[in-house]
């Protein structure tokens, strides 16, 4: 690091003290969210750090002057925070950090219009990506890491303030503001897998009569159902799971890709298992190359095909928590491999094919190399026909099931298998 | 953690044998309260640290987090209760008569005795009931458990009376491990045992021994499934922290982390965290391999799909003897949803022979009868004397309390244990 002087020290803490001033002064949101973000590694926020390390007295300088010292709360726990970030000191950063956000929304409450949420959310994604790094520091010396849980509970303090905040004609600015603290709560929720804390504040959102849907920025929306769309899938609720993450598609915006990727990898297991199939094109254009051989398996009732793809891919899908949805497309694949020992049949005998005996299933599956005896086979036709994958009935004796004449293999039509 | 308290008590009232964890037998001042010699402090020190691991001691819980039994918010401390339980609650309990059966000195309901009584479970720890003078040590909450568990094989008493103390004194147990964040190797050898030998032993004489009140099996039933989840999940949390890296694995955990997904195989059922989805994603690769894992993922792939044949048959075949404790009601659930499924799809003119209803459900011919019935379900029979199950039926009710029929060839369950 090249030499920095005293004087140069003193005069970057006393530009950012200026700016800091300022911001607030003339009420400039943008710049005063540019000056909180810390984790962005800005040049202008890690020469300050800089400087810090070298002035070490940064609070005298706060001090000084009144046009400083007005938010001394705020800004001295936030130059500590920079200049432990900057010696790699993670988990005091996310201290001082906390401290100052905690400040800051104190001043924040009495501010009178939204014009300060844009920092506001610059603060809230700090702390947890802050806390997230704090964790890591934590786990890496052999303490329990629990910062990310404080930051869950603080954004859940400050969820309250927007939701609690509102002027003279009981319309609140500030609250437009609470789904995109909702949003980080989630990721929080989710990678500390503490999910079913998202209950509670899904309830505030969906329920209070003091928000409006409609009137958040798109942009929380489509994250908002993205994260209530997960939800949805790890409790295989797929009608709605369905509703919600479509709607986060349809309003992403295209150029997003990363994001679209997100939201199909959950998509697609949920449209597969009431009966959709996306084309090779949308998988390919999205790298989702892993669902390829899965469609395939379903097109040509493989069972093979679909195990051999879910091994393949088993670490991948159980970390993002379909596993088991995939899973359970075993019986619409049998459905598929039954529906074509039927068209087979029809060809070639129309007026005998609604009989299908069990052996020839037993065929069937030899040659996709799957050993099932006569029991099984019997047992998942049962199964079959009980959820109405198909239409029919088994006759024991004669080890036959007997298809219905008319539409003996109904499709799902946009509904989940029943359970 | 300060170790400002050097006051330890020697004496151990009920066992011969002292199994502190300090290697000198002769430097340590037996019976005497005075402060120890800096000699004697020294050596005590140097060999409690080269009996625990090397790197900073590995916490079960945040601080300020919550423990498991609700505490939160406590420092923990160094247990010096040298007695199975305190002498201030024993003294206390004995004048308010407060004696669970098993403490009692001949009978008598107002007086115990340091080797009979036992610390009680407190939902609420004052600052009083927090001081280190309460709470035991690790090595005497070792001797406690055996000595609960020698309490198991007791024939005498009720068997609710015996559970709940079991239930009661083994949470309490686990209180002291919690407030003292004991999260090392010992710690989770005594909750494996916790949750092996009482949980199972006590739903093992819930299944050999029938009861005339089945709502009250039901609901120890339920207590322990909760009580279990309970246990594991602080069993998990310290196989968590005492993994030396990310491939380690305890010897046992594979097993004990497959009865978590047994217990959730139905999707109604879900973990408190979420679903059983988001608990495969912190998995270790190791316990996702392993033989007692893929087992336990196979019959939930079973139980959710509905294939009752390959459910059946794999727990049959492949169940050890816990798992078949935890799965056992589903094995019921499964069985009584296949006749369902047989009933309402099987051609009218074929009754489903008695034999292979045996055979697929895995139970005696008379256990299939007797299930039929409880079912609503009638027997019919043909010509040669085969008994038959006309399907078609519309009588078909599940029964609200169905007894749970032996897996044949399970027998060797109940012969080894």
């Amino acid at each position: 690091m090249a030499y920095l002087s005293m004087g140069e020290s003193h005069r970057r803490i006393t530009d950012y003290l200026n700016r800091f001033a300022d911001a607030i002064n003339y009420q400039d949101g943008d710049s005063l969210a540019r000056l909180f973000s810390v984790s962005s590694d800005s040049p202008s926020l890690l020469s300050l750090a800089d400087a810090l390390n070298v002035f070490q007295d940064a609070n005298r300088l706060i001090k000084q002057s009144e046009k400083f010292s007005q938010f001394g709360e705020v800004v001295a726990p936030f130059f500590r925070s920079l200049q432990c970030y900057r010696l790699g000191n993670l988990v005091d950063a996310y201290g001082a950090f906390e401290k100052a956000s905690n400040a800051f929304i104190q001043e924040f409450r009495n501010w009178e219009s939204g014009w300060a949420l844009e920092a506001l959310y610059v603060i809230a994604y700090e702390i947890r990506v802050l806390a997230e790094r704090a964790d890591r520091e934590l786990a890496s010396n052999g303490k329990s890491p629990e910062k990310l849980k404080g930051a869950g509970s603080f954004l859940m303090k400050v969820f309250g303030v927007l939701a609690g905040s509102c002027d003279l004609q009981g319309k609140g600015p500030k609250r437009v503001g609470a789904l995109y603290v909702t949003c980080q709560l989630f990721k929080i929720y989710f990678k500390l897998g503490t999910v079913n804390l998202c209950r509670s504040v899904i309830r505030s959102i969906e329920t209070a009569r003091i928000f409006d849907f409609e009137e958040f920025p798109i942009r929380d929306k489509v994250t908002y159902m993205y994260y209530t769309g997960r939800l949805e899938v790890l409790n295989e609720n797929f009608p709605a799971a369905d509703q919600k993450l479509s709607y986060a598609l349809t309003h992403c915006c295209l150029s997003k890709e990363a994001n679209i990727r997100m939201i199909l990898k959950y998509l697609i297991p949920v449209k597969l298992s009431i009966g959709i199939l996306p084309k090779k094109q949308l998988l390919e254009n999205y790298d989702l190359v892993e669902y390829n051989n899965i469609v395939e398996a379903l097109k040509r009732g493989d069972l093979r095909l679909l195990r051999s793809a879910l091994q393949e891919n088993e670490d991948q899908f159980l970390r993002s928590g379909v596993y088991l949805v995939l899973e359970k497309l075993e019986l619409q694949v049998y459905q598929r491999l039954l529906k074509k020992i039927y068209i087979i049949q029809k060809q070639k005998d129309p007026s005998k094919a609604h009989q299908v005996k069990l052996e020839v299933i037993v065929k069937a599956l030899k040659w996709l190399e799957i050993e099932m005896d006569l029991d099984e086979v019997e047992c998942i036709v049962a199964i079959l026909i009980y959820k109405n994958l198909m239409k029919g009935y088994f006759a024991h004796k004669s080890k036959v099931v007997v298809l219905s004449k008319q539409d003996p293999f109904p499709k799902l039509n946009g509904k989940p298998v029943a359970s | 953690m300060e170790r400002n308290n050097h006051r330890r008590h020697q004496v151990r009232p009920f066992s011969s044998s002292s199994t502190t964890t300090s290697s000198s037998s002769g430097a340590g001042s037996r019976g005497d309260f005075g402060a120890l010699r800096e000699s004697d402090w020294r050596s005590r020190r140097q060999s409690t640290a080269s009996s625990k691991t090397q790197k900073p001691k590995p916490k079960m819980e945040a601080e300020g987090g919550e423990k498991e039994d609700g505490l939160s918010e406590i420092p923990a401390v160094i247990g010096t209760c040298p007695f199975m339980c305190p002498e201030g609650e024993r003294a206390q309990r004995e004048r308010l008569r407060d004696l669970a059966v098993f403490e009692r000195l001949h009978g008598n309901p107002g007086k115990t005795s340091p080797s009979l009584a036992v610390k009680k479970f407190c939902r609420t720890i004052s600052a009083k009931e927090g001081q280190a003078s309460d709470i035991r040590p690790l090595p005497v909450l070792e001797e406690t458990l055996s000595y609960l568990l020698t309490l198991l094989d007791s024939t005498n008493n009720s068997f609710e009376a015996l559970h709940d103390f079991i239930f009661d004194r083994t949470r309490s147990i686990r209180q002291d491990l919690s407030m003292q964040n004991i999260a090392n190797k010992k710690a989770i050898y005594m909750y494996e045992k916790m949750v092996w030998q009482v949980k199972f032993h006590v739903i093992s004489h819930l299944k050999l021994r029938p009861h005339s009140n089945k709502s009250t099996t039901s609901s120890i039933h339920y207590l322990n499934m909760e009580q279990l989840t309970k246990a594991l999940t602080s069993l998990y949390n310290l196989y968590d922290v005492n993994h030396e890296d990310s491939n380690s694995v305890h010897e046992n955990e594979a097993e004990f982390r497959s009865f978590f997904v047994l217990l959730h195989l139905d999707s109604r059922n879900q973990p408190t965290g979420g679903s059983l989805a988001l608990w495969f994603r912190r998995l270790p690769r190791s316990i996702i391999q392993s033989t007692e894992m893929c087992f336990a993922r196979g019959v939930l792939q079973s139980f959710r799909l509905g294939n009752y044949k390959h459910f059946l048959s794999t727990i049959a075949a492949e169940a050890s003897y816990l798992q078949y404790c935890i799965l056992e009601p589903y094995v019921n659930q499964v069985r009584m949803f296949a006749l369902s499924c047989i009933n309402s799809v099987g051609y009218k003119l074929h009754p489903y022979p008695l034999a292979r209803l045996s055979n697929i459900l895995i139970m005696k011919e008379s256990d299939v009868e007797l299930l039929c019935n409880a079912c609503g379900l009638e027997m019919c029979m043909d010509e040669a004397g085969n008994k038959l199950l006309p399907t078609k039926q519309t009588s078909f009710t599940t029964p609200k309390d169905s007894q749970c029929y032996p897996v044949l060839g399970l027998e060797r369950f109940e012969m080894e244990y």
